[in-house]
């Protein structure tokens, strides 16, 4: 018993022995940063302390609700498009797919597009839409639905739908595959009490298969969110947020305001800005996460 | 029963449609890209574009790799990718090895835990604004040690959940029967524990790789000259110039997807438990 004892309270010794260092040192390097861009976001270039200036300047351009608002669109566009597409996939394949050899080809295809570096999908995007070697176009010509020239990234509307179906090409795949995978929890015996029950396949969707879903449905809007609010490369390759401001996301703007023009005390400001609303925004939607934290 | 079967065969239909339309939404831009890549110069100043090469030629990649030396930012990203992945894996495992193994009190488990959930909404630009600042005074801009730093960094929170559901899946008896033999806690971790939980780090270690291999943000901002410039890096300096080499742009495109690609036939099973933090796992 003694032994037993001594044992364990050993174990815990080492296990904090471990631990510590370890989070402490991970905690400063997280941490220091933070100080630091709070320092940064009350001071000038030289470092006089300045107050809230910095702040009103921020929170006061124009340009940054822009960029809030470009945000949002892309958001709303690429969300409800990713889920919808997404689902549906998930759901015609587990429904008629039967052959374990093509599910498992789906499968392989299906991640291809997640671990593509984004920079390299951008290049793809490029040579589809850009003027002059862009293949829309001439697909569209050689179809003969349009004779005319589309300038996809010249144009507000028309550009942000080009960066936006970047992401969808990406991040769909991603969707069907944690909801198809969703769907084979789903247990074979309520399906076919349900089916006996005469069910269609929106009521085997509805009162059944979605019961399973709603948890991953948390999830991917909390993977894809925290994505999607970080969204930069693609865009950058694409259009570099233009044309004007049309594509210029949050991600986008902050760069430009830190590295284009070289206004660290903005750039500064609008981070804390920034970590404070997502660290709000996490808050809300990490309690409803469904995962396994034990 | 007739209407059943039409319904059936209407969904066939339905889907054969769906993969098609799919698979020509994923399979033509990557085919768009190679063909792009293995076209030569003057193919590209051909009155009409071509969709198939008329001269496919590997010009391109030798161009890009050679002559505008980009086989540099390519071992820079090795360097890069490598080192990330080890420090992430070590600091990784000396987090979830105690969480894990030895006993700790459960609110502290799922503290760390949930802080390094955390860290996963943590958005990059907001976090490179300070750290550039750090970089500058620590006088590491331009060398591939910043980027290995904030690379760790930013992986951690998927190693630690990684790791974390490797390490529970392996039974304590088993160090416990080593520990009774008269093994040290470091010999029932070298010689048992890491050969039972080396796939799943493994599989981590490659995912990690990928990602660091993908970033670009960081890589653009802490990086000047082809001393620690990573290859996304130099594939962005090729599309933003005021005149596109296409062909370039897209032997650079070709080279920057192929080892992710490649590693993913490895890694393919866990990609998806990486991704979700562990919550969906292929059996």
């Amino acid at each position: 018993m003694r032994a037993g004892r001594r044992r364990l309270s050993r174990d815990e010794r080492l296990a904090y022995l471990i631990l510590l260092p370890a989070l402490a040192a991970v905690f400063a390097i997280v941490t220091i940063p933070f100080v630091l861009v709070i320092i940064q976001s009350l001071s000038t270039q030289d470092g006089t302390f300045v107050g809230s200036i910095n702040y009103s300047r921020a929170l006061g351009n124009p340009l940054l609700y822009e960029a809030i608002r470009s945000t949002g669109v892309y958001t709303l566009i690429v969300l409800p498009i990713e889920i919808l597409l997404g689902l549906g996939f998930a759901l015609l394949v587990h429904r008629t797919v039967r052959r374990v050899g093509l599910r498992a080809a789906i499968y392989v295809l299906a991640i291809m597009p997640l671990v593509v570096p984004p920079v390299a999908i951008g290049v793809v995007a490029r040579l589809i839409y850009a003027p002059g070697y862009g293949v829309l176009n001439v697909i569209l010509d050689r179809v003969g639905i349009m004779h005319q020239e589309i300038n996809w990234l010249g144009d507000p509307t028309l550009a942000m739908l080009a960066v936006a179906s970047v992401d969808v090409w990406q991040w769909t795949p991603f969707v069907y595959l944690v909801l198809f995978s969703g769907l084979q929890t789903v247990p074979r015996e309520s399906v076919e009490a349900a089916q006996l029950d005469g069910a269609g396949g929106w009521a085997q969707f509805r009162y059944i298969d979605l019961h399973y879903l709603r948890p991953l449905f948390v999830l991917i809007i909390f993977f894809r969110l925290a994505d999607v609010l970080r969204v930069f490369d693609h865009v950058f390759i694409l259009t570099g947020g233009g044309p004007g401001t049309a594509t210029q996301l949050l991600s986008l703007y902050m760069y430009r305001v830190e590295f284009k023009f070289f206004d660290t005390g903005q750039a500064a400001a609008l981070a804390v800005v920034v970590l404070v609303s997502f660290s709000l925004l996490y808050a809300l939607i990490a309690r409803v996460l469904p995962l396994e934290r034990a | 029963m007739r209407r059943l079967g039409s319904v059936i065969l209407a969904r066939s239909a339905l889907a054969t449609l769906a993969l098609g339309v799919a698979g020509v939404l994923y399979g033509f831009p990557i085919y768009w890209l190679v063909v792009t890549s293995l076209k030569s110069k003057a193919e590209l100043f051909a009155s009409s574009v071509h969709l198939v090469p008329h001269q496919p030629t590997l010009a391109a990649y030798s161009s890009v790799l050679i002559d505008r030396g980009f086989w540099v930012l390519l071992k820079n990203s090795v360097i890069v990718c490598f080192s990330t992945v080890v420090v992430t894996l070590v600091v990784g495992l000396l987090i979830t090895y105690p969480l894990t193994r030895l006993p700790v009190p459960a609110r502290l488990r799922v503290g760390v835990l949930n802080w390094a959930l955390s860290l996963r909404f943590l958005p990059p630009i907001a976090v490179v604004i300070p750290y550039f600042a750090i970089v500058r005074t620590l006088q590491i801009y331009d060398e591939p040690i910043a980027l290995i730093g904030i690379y760790s960094l930013f992986n951690l929170p998927f190693a630690i959940w990684m790791l974390k559901g490797f390490l529970t899946e392996i039974p304590l008896e088993l160090e416990d029967a080593a520990l009774v033999d008269g093994a040290t806690r470091w010999v029932a971790f070298w010689r048992v524990l890491l050969p039972l939980a080396a796939p799943g780090v493994m599989a981590a270690g490659i995912i990690i790789f990928t990602f660091a291999w993908s970033e670009f943000l960081f890589a653009l901002i802490l990086t000047a000259t082809p001393n620690a410039q990573t290859f996304p890096v130099g594939v962005q300096g090729l599309v933003t110039q005021f005149e596109i080499i296409w062909n370039d742009m897209a032997a650079a495109g070709v080279i920057a997807m192929a080892l992710p690609l490649i590693l993913m036939v490895i890694g393919r099973r866990y990609i998806v438990a990486g991704l979700t933090f562990g919550v969906i796992r292929e059996k």
